[in-house]
C-alpha cells in the first residue's frame, strides 16, 4: 500500500502553520509509515510555505523514524523555495536524531 | 496626558516615540496630538494601532486631536489607522487599489497563511507565479510576514497588527509588525525558563534569533522564525528592527545585530517588528533562504539522498 497526500488538497496553497503541519502528520502519516511501502508527500500547486509549517510536517517524522524513513518518503512537486525548506527539516531531524544519540 | 506625535513616525527615528507612548503612568484619558506629523511609515503605523488598542483594552479614554491639521490626516485614513483605532473621520478622497503599493493596518488573524498571501501578493503583484520578476520579494515578504504572525500570534498572548508599502520609486519596501502581547522576554518567562526573569530585553530578543530557541517546549516550529528572519535581513542587507519590553535590536548593512534600550527610560508592552528591504536584493529567494539557513547551522552537507519528484 501506498498513500499520497495532497498538501494542496488539505491545506491550500499557502503554508504557514507548524501546529497545523504537526497534527497532519500525527494523524495522517505517523500511524502509517510503518506499514505502508511509501508516503508521497504531494506539494503540487503549493505556492509558499515557510520553516514553520515544514518543519512541523517533516523534522519530527524524520526525528521519530529515523533517516530510514526517507527511503518511502517522496516528495513530489516542490519548487525551489519548498525544496530548501524540505531539506533543512531533514537535516534538523538528523540533528536531533544526533543529539539523543549524544545524550 | 497629551502626547504630541512628532513630524515624523518612522522606522529609523522610531524609539523616542516608542518610549513616549509606552508611557505607562496610569492617566485615564489619553490625547493624541497628530497636528505636527508629516510623515508615517508602516512601523508608526502599527506602533499607533497596537498602542491605541492596547489603551482601550485597559479601559483608558483615547481622543485624536489636530487630525484637521495633520499632513498626512488622508493617508492614516486610507492606511485604516483611524478605523483600526476606532477614531471616526470623514474621508475626502475616493481609495483607489493598493495591489502593488501597500497593505493598510490589519489585525493579524487566524488566517496567517492567507494573509501571507495577501500581504505578499500586494507588496508583489505577479509574484503569485513563480517564475515572475516579482516572485523572490513575494517569497520573502510572505516568509517575513508569516513566521512574525506566526510568534506574535502563538507566542504573544496578544494582538498583533501589520501594515506595509512598496515604493516603487526608490525599491524598497517597508514591512512592519507590532502586538500588544507580553514581549519576548514574557514569553520566556510564561514558559518557565529561569533565565529570563533575570536577563535584560535587549538580551532576550538576542537569545530569540538563536537558532532552535522557542518559547515553548516541544514546539513543532522548531523556534527558527526570527532566526531566520533576521539571517535573510543580514543577507540581503536590509534594515531590521525589534523592540520588545524595554529592548532594541538593530542589524543593518549585514552586519551583526546591535542591542540597546529604548531611551529616556522607555518600555513598549509587546513586540515590534519593522524590516526595510531593497526590491532588487530579494531575488533568488530560494538562495537566499539556502543561505539563510546554513548560515544558522540548520542546513548541512546532505548526509542522505531526498526523494524529490517533479
Amino acid at each position: 500500500m501506498k498513500i499520497e497526500l495532497s498538501l494542496a488538497h488539505d491545506f491550500g496553497t499557502h503554508l504557514a502553520d507548524g501546529y497545523e503541519a504537526a497534527d497532519y502528520r500525527r494523524g495522517r502519516i505517523d500511524p502509517y509509515v510503518e506499514i505502508c511501502e511509501g508516503v508521497v508527500l504531494d506539494f503540487t500547486r503549493v505556492r509558499t510555505a515557510n520553516s514553520s509549517f515544514v518543519n512541523g510536517l517533516v523534522a519530527a517524522l524524520v526525528e521519530q523514524h529515523g533517516a530510514a524513513v526517507l527511503r518511502k518518503v517522496v516528495f513530489k512537486g516542490c519548487n525551489p523555495v519548498l525544496k530548501v525548506l524540505v531539506e533543512s527539516a531533514i537535516d534538523l531531524g538528523l540533528q536531533k536524531i544526533d543529539e539523543r544519540v549524544d545524550a | 496626558m497629551t502626547i504630541a506625535l512628532p513630524e515624523q513616525l518612522r522606522a529609523s527615528g522610531l524609539l523616542p516615540s516608542v518610549s513616549r507612548l509606552g508611557d505607562t503612568s496610569k492617566d485615564c484619558e489619553v490625547v493624541l496630538d497628530f497636528a505636527k506629523l508629516r510623515r508615517i511609515t508602516p512601523a508608526g503605523l502599527v506602533l499607533l494601532a497596537a498602542t491605541v488598542v492596547r489603551w482601550r483594552q485597559a479601559h483608558r479614554n483615547v481622543t485624536f486631536r489636530g487630525l484637521k491639521h495633520c499632513a498626512v490626516t488622508g493617508y492614516l485614513q486610507r492606511m485604516d489607522l483611524l478605523k483600526v483605532c476606532g477614531c471616526e473621520w470623514p474621508e475626502e478622497f475616493l481609495r483607489h487599489e493598493s495591489k502593488g503599493r501597500f497593505v493598510p493596518v490589519r489585525l493579524v488573524d487566524h488566517r496567517v497563511d492567507e494573509m501571507g498571501n495577501e500581504v505578499a501578493a500586494c507588496l508583489a503583484p505577479g509574484g503569485e507565479d513563480y517564475e515572475h520578476p516579482m516572485a523572490g520579494l513575494y517569497d520573502l515578504a510572505s516568509y517575513v510576514f508569516t513566521e512574525t504572525a506566526n510568534n506574535s500570534r502563538q507566542h504573544s498572548a496578544g494582538l498583533a497588527y501589520v501594515a506595509a508599502q512598496a515604493t516603487r520609486a526608490e525599491g524598497m519596501v517597508r514591512l512592519a509588525l507590532a502586538d500588544t502581547g507580553v514581549g519576548i522576554r514574557g514569553s520566556f518567562a510564561l514558559a518557565g525558563f529561569p533565565w529570563s526573569r533575570e536577563g535584560d530585553d535587549a538580551h532576550a530578543i538576542l537569545r530569540a534569533l538563536g537558532a532552535r530557541v522557542s518559547s515553548k517546549p516541544n514546539d513543532p516550529n522548531e523556534g527558527v522564525g526570527l532566526t531566520l528572519v533576521s539571517g535573510l535581513a543580514r543577507i540581503t542587507r536590509a534594515w531590521l528592527l525589534i523592540v520588545s519590553g524595554t529592548g532594541v535590536l538593530r542589524i543593518s548593512d549585514g552586519r551583526p545585530p546591535e542591542l540597546s534600550d529604548l531611551p529616556n527610560g522607555g518600555c513598549y508592552c509587546g513586540t515590534l517588528l519593522a524590516m526595510t528591504f531593497r526590491e532588487r536584493d530579494a531575488h533568488g529567494f530560494a538562495r537566499l533562504l539556502h543561505n539563510a539557513k546554513v548560515d544558522a547551522g540548520l542546513l548541512r552537507t546532505p548526509r542522505v539522498a531526498i526523494n524529490f519528484e517533479p
